[in-house]
């Protein structure tokens, strides 16, 4: 149409019809795909063996003001809720203590996870062609800065009102300092970010999401409003709305590599690594965090993993991409008898590991042995029964100079950690599957725990060089690497971390940790 | 009672597991240290709700400056590359933690902001349409230049914004790591509303196209941005240093082209045409640009050109940066020259006295605001030249 036409047709047209016209999301949206164009060095920056499809659509079609607004009316409930009536009637006065240790370590280390979720997406943004696909990824990048966000704001609201602020207030600096650390960075921040970024996507958005999310994100809210919380589940609940989308930017990254001949080869295998990562840490982790850290319990960990792990990842997501060829990971199987003893096991380290934690850590009481008992029969003779011992020589009072890790030395139970997972274990305790198996390379020891974890090493090894706590520590006092790590509260003497949350019971110092002249070793240097 | 809890029932409200809480909750806090990461050095008098918020979470060993973690990565590239390293980028810092936004945005008040724009966005269009604006543009600035020209910087941002996703991997910091994201969305959202502008176009205009093939053939094969394109494709796709990135985007291209187009081409001259719509899209844009130069002029300046320790050689080799990016941002502003053969000339508005004005506007803009900072030494009257050359 020539110009003058077309500017009597635009005052015609508006004669005729003035009504007010605006422009909505989805009509600008729909040009996005061809906003990219074609260049000698458009490529990406990160290797995958995978190749993405250049016309690969995206299910949330947003654009970046709607998506702004779209997450600005989910922030204003959010903190709307926060900051007025969960404050007014001091909720975080009304949380079980043993419930607001765990969150110090549950709120800190998804933001963990949430952080390096942004780097992650940032790299799979990257490595797609199709800016419908990039798009996605970018929501999510925006999406996780605010997750990371949201975490910090649980650690900060119940720092500033709630029982107690220690670890809660520098969780980013003391976490570093204990036997979980090092196995959640390789979940929650290398295994997200550092690889082939369609592993790296099966690792974040496949497994991470689509699995352990469930559990993670919304059974830790039925386990935080029966334990007095309501700060968690108003944070998380809106975590999760996000999460459908990235659900579908792990679903979509399937479908863009679905017809390359290399998801033939590879995908299925890359599935299996990345399901066995993730559960070795989350299913003993989330286990021991839901059933050992709070008063109040919802169901056993077991029928809360069988149920979404199993039943509705292994079973229903995982076949709603088999038309892709995807298949139920092999792993599954040994990770269903994790679900079972895998957390009792890590509790029981983690305890006798108690003063480099950043929260306090309580034993069951006579209550909780019975619900395990029931839910888990053989539970006493394994766990309670140590449990008493440790109790009746004084672990939980300071004047007693007994640390339970000395129970593992004495009884000749030496705690070894998985050089893939940097899971702590115990093979000649526990009733989980772990095996020891031992490997040198390079004239260096290396432990592991199972065969999954064994492969994925003797593949690479030169992925999975990280010293372990006990290799960093050894030689060292254990009130010296806890004052280093700054494990003390704001007097100076007392730790953060503490074996009990009885409100009558006596704290723990520094002083007290010194006169038991605990010395760490590295058991590999045994053998 | 028994411990296991059914039917959703809350601790908050029932009243037994209420009981059972508070008799079990100490009766003094024990901890008085209240404020979240008070071991974090503060920008201002006080840590904000930003710094409480964003500081720290980049979970980083010492090895990497700033870093309060230790040891190695826990699992690696293929072929043991680091997660992160010092080796990603060229520039040195004792802390890599240091960079805030000015304006302490952490995600919560970014996207308020940007809601509300969107919002206002929509009601300032319903109005401009009712009123019947759209009759006073010039038929050929709004379907050539609007159309076509307009539409092909869309591709400037889209791949400046493009540039972000490697950064947004790679950097060494959280708060750095976040500020790349927004700046990076900022960018797509200029793509956007540039789009978004066309289609509102062809709402009230019958005929007016507004469909991209026109403005990428432009892009991608026409000579006004030939210039322009092949600096963009080497920011996003040729560089691999991220701060590099950064720099060369924000630092060199952006300041001098990006301002050169959108405030002294767009904003300034579509009142001349009758057009008052454009400069609402670009006032937002300009927003972001000068947001945007808050956080880049914090990070190489502020934290990297007065490193401590590292000040004098981040300097020497930001200068070494701004001689690779400067003579490319030129030549795209050259290049861009060509543009106004296409417009109907308004004598000391278009002519070259006052295109000349405005490339002085712009290149004093930058020596001052970025060239003299890091003690460049730039001959702005020969660099306004050389553009110069471009006019046909
Ligand atoms: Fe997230
Ligand atoms: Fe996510």
């Amino acid at each position: 149409m020539a110009i003058s036409t077309a500017t009597k047709a635009a005052t015609d047209a508006l004669a005729v019809n003035r009504a007010p016209v605006s422009v909505g999301a989805q009509e600008v949206h729909r040009w996005l795909q061809s906003f990219t164009w074609d260049f000698d060095k458009n490529r990406t920056k990160y290797s995958t063996k995978y190749k993405m499809a250049n016309d690969t659509k995206e299910q949330f079609k947003l654009i970046a003001k709607e998506y702004a607004r779209m997450e600005s009316v989910k922030d204003e409930r959010q903190f709307g809720s926060l900051q007025d009536v969960l404050t007014r009637v001091d909720a975080a006065n009304r949380v079980h203590p043993k419930w607001n240790e765990s969150m110090k370590v549950i709120s800190n280390f998804l933001e963990v996870g949430e952080y390096n979720a942004i780097a992650a997406t940032g790299m799979l943004w990257d490595s797609a062609t199709a800016p419908e696909q990039k798009n996605g990824y970018l929501g999510q990048v925006m999406d996780e800065i605010r997750h990371t966000n949201q975490c910090g704001y649980i650690n900060y609201y119940f720092a500033k009102q709630g029982q107690d602020a220690a670890g809660h207030n520098d969780a980013r600096r003391t976490r570093a300092i204990g036997p979980l650390w090092k196995g959640m960075k390789r979940v929650f921040s290398d295994g997200f970010i550092s690889g082939d970024a369609v592993e790296c996507s099966i690792n974040l958005q496949l497994v991470g999401e689509a699995c352990f999310t469930n559990p993670l994100i919304v059974a830790v809210t039925e386990w935080a409003s029966a334990n007095g919380d309501e700060m968690t589940p108003t944070v998380f609940l809106s975590i999760e709305t996000d999460e459908l989308r990235h659900m579908a930017n792990g679903y979509q990254t399937v479908v863009s590599i679905a017809n390359d001949e290399a998801a033939s080869k590879y995908l299925n295998t890359d599935l299996n690594n990345a399901f066995w990562t993730q559960q070795k840490y989350f299913t003993p982790v989330l286990g021991m965090m839901f059933e050992y850290g709070s008063h109040f319990k919802v169901e056993p960990w077991v029928k809360t993993w069988n149920r979404w792990v199993y039943e509705d990842w292994g079973g229903i997501w995982i076949g709603r991409l088999g038309k892709y060829g995807v298949e139920s990971p092999a792993s599954l199987r040994d990770a269903k008898k994790d679900a079972y003893w895998a957390h009792h096991d890590l509790f029981m380290i983690a305890y006798a590991l108690w003063p480099t934690g950043f929260f306090r850590l309580t034993l069951p009481t006579a209550e909780e042995a019975e619900w395990y008992e029931a839910n888990y029969p053989g539970w006493y003779d394994m766990y309670g029964k140590v449990y008493e011992e440790w109790r009746a020589r004084g672990c939980e009072d300071p004047d007693s100079g007994f640390l339970p890790l000395q129970w593992f030395i004495e009884n000749n139970h030496p705690i070894y950690i998985d050089r893939v997972s940097q899971v702590p274990f115990c093979p000649s305790y526990s009733k989980g599957a772990s095996t020891l198996r031992v490997l040198e390379f390079n004239g260096k020891k290396h432990s592991f725990s199972d065969q999954w974890g064994e492969r994925m090493w003797l593949t690479e090894p030169e992925r999975y060089e990280c010293q372990n706590i006990f290799e960093q520590y050894e030689g060292r006092e254990l009130s010296e690497v806890i004052a280093e790590g700054h494990g003390l509260r704001s007097d100076g003497k007392t730790l953060i971390s503490q074996p009990h949350t009885n409100k009558d019971g006596r704290l723990w110092t520094i002083d007290d940790i010194k006169k038991i002249g605990c010395v760490f070793s590295d058991p590999l240097k045994a053998l | 009672m028994t411990i296991e809890v059914s039917g959703g029932r809350r601790g908050l409200t029932d009243p037994v597991i209420a009981a059972t809480i508070l008799a079990a909750i100490p009766d003094q806090p024990l901890e008085t240290q209240r404020k979240m990461n008070y071991f974090v050095t503060p920008r201002g008098r006080r840590l904000n709700e930003y710094e409480v918020l964003c500081c720290y979470t980049q979970p980083t060993p010492d090895w990497i400056p700033g870093g309060l973690d230790w040891g190695d990565w826990t699992q690696k590239f293929h072929g043991g590359r680091p997660s992160w390293s010092n080796e990603s980028t060229e520039l040195h810092s004792t802390d890599w933690h240091k960079h805030r936004d000015p304006a302490f945005r952490w995600h919560a008040l970014y996207v308020k902001d940007k809601a509300e724009e969107w919002r206002y966005t929509d009601r300032f269009l319903k109005a401009y349409s009712a009123d019947g604006h759209v009759r006073s543009i010039d038929p050929v600035w709004r379907d050539e230049v609007l159309g076509d020209y307009l539409g092909a910087f869309g591709f400037s941002e889209y791949g400046l914004f493009n540039s972000h996703s490697s950064v947004v991997r790679d950097c060494l910091g959280d708060t750095l790591r976040m500020s790349s994201a927004m700046i990076g969305l900022d960018k797509v959202d200029n793509a956007q509303m540039i789009q978004a502008e066309r289609t509102f176009l062809a709402k009230l205009v019958p005929g007016f196209d507004e469909s991209t093939d026109v403005p990428k053939n432009e892009w991608t094969k026409g000579s006004i941005y030939k210039g322009a394109r092949e600096t963009v494709e080497e920011i996003w796709q040729g560089t691999y240093d991220w701060n590099e990135i950064l720099f060369s985007g924000h630092m060199v291209y952006d300041p001098l082209f990006g301002q050169f187009v959108r405030r002294e081409f767009f904003l300034r001259l579509s009142a001349y045409y009758g057009d008052n719509l454009t400069p609402f899209f670009i006032n937002q844009m300009q927003l972001y640009h000068s947001q945007t130069k808050g956080i880049t002029t914090d990070m190489f300046h502020t934290c990297l050109a007065d490193d401590p320790a590292f000040g004098d050689y981040n300097k020497r080799l930001l200068r070494a940066w701004s001689d690779k990016w400067l003579p490319r941002t030129v030549n795209a502003l050259k290049d861009f020259m060509g543009i106004f053969a296409k417009i109907p000339e308004i004598k000391g508005v278009t002519s070259k006295d006052a295109i000349e004005a405005a490339l002085e506007r712009v290149f004093d803009d930058w020596k001052r605001d970025y060239a003299d900072p890091i003690g460049y030494k730039v001959d702005t009257a020969a660099l306004i030249k050389t553009v110069l050359t471009g006019l046909k």
